[in-house]
């Protein structure tokens, strides 16, 4: 009994944290991808660890894809804004 | 009199020979001396693709410092940076309280780290682990 509830748990897809993204109802979606560490300091130098977070269109990717915490997501797009001032990252990209 | 550690990164003109470059690099540094300041790092990069076009150029000499002071002298190079030609595009990151944090961050995951793995359990020894 105690594991189906437990099952039950996990089966809400996409964000562990229990919120759920505005807008859209809580779609019953696989996480996308498994939440990833984000080291201590993120560099906003390193241009090839944050194209990690930055996809074709050089939007940033939300948190519901990349799967990493609020405060990491803070971090990440913060270092893409700087990158992005000194041209190693594109605003937009085609 | 906190010291304070900045970043400063600076685009220069790509068309700009390279010895102009190395004398405008060593003003800085010279600057940020005389201003008591202390360059810790200086990372002359060299000539990358830029994301998008500054001042209609593709390409840029990009040159990274890091400076430990007190704030003072990045205002002097500020106000110079702004006023030389060659200098495309500037940007000023304090990150002293980033790494202080960072740093707290790391110390306190290899304390933990470290208490864990002490208190593996041995067999005979009774220990109950006291993590939450």
């Amino acid at each position: 009994m105690a594991d189906k509830d437990i099952e039950m748990m996990d089966d809400r897809g996409g964000l562990g944290v229990g919120e759920d993204v505005i807008g859209d109802r809580p779609r019953r979606y696989q996480r996308r991808r498994p939440r990833q560490i984000v080291p201590d300091y993120v560099d906003w130098k390193d241009v090839d660890y944050l194209r990690q977070f930055v996809p074709e269109r050089g939007k940033i990717m939300p948190r519901r894809i990349s799967g990493i915490s609020a405060k990491d997501q803070r971090r990440i797009a913060t270092a893409i804004k700087r990158a992005r001032s000194m041209a190693m990252l594109p605003f937009v990209a085609d | 009199m906190a010291i304070r550690t900045y970043e400063v990164m600076y685009i220069v003109n790509p068309e700009t020979e390279g010895d102009k470059i190395e004398k405008l690099n060593d003003a800085v540094g010279k600057l940020i001396e005389k201003e008591g300041g202390e360059v810790v790092r200086m990372d002359n990069v060299g000539i990358r693709t830029l994301a998008y076009p500054i001042q209609k150029k593709t390409e840029g000499h990009y040159v990274l410092f890091e400076i430990n002071g007190t704030g003072q002298e990045i205002l002097e190079l500020e106000r110079r940076m702004r006023v030389n030609d060659l200098i495309m595009r500037y940007v000023t990151v304090r990150v002293d309280e980033d790494r202080k944090a960072a740093d707290k961050r790391s110390a306190k995951r290899e304390a933990k780290a470290a208490k864990r793995a002490k208190f593996r359990p041995t067999g005979e020894s009774t220990e109950v682990s006291a993590e939450a």
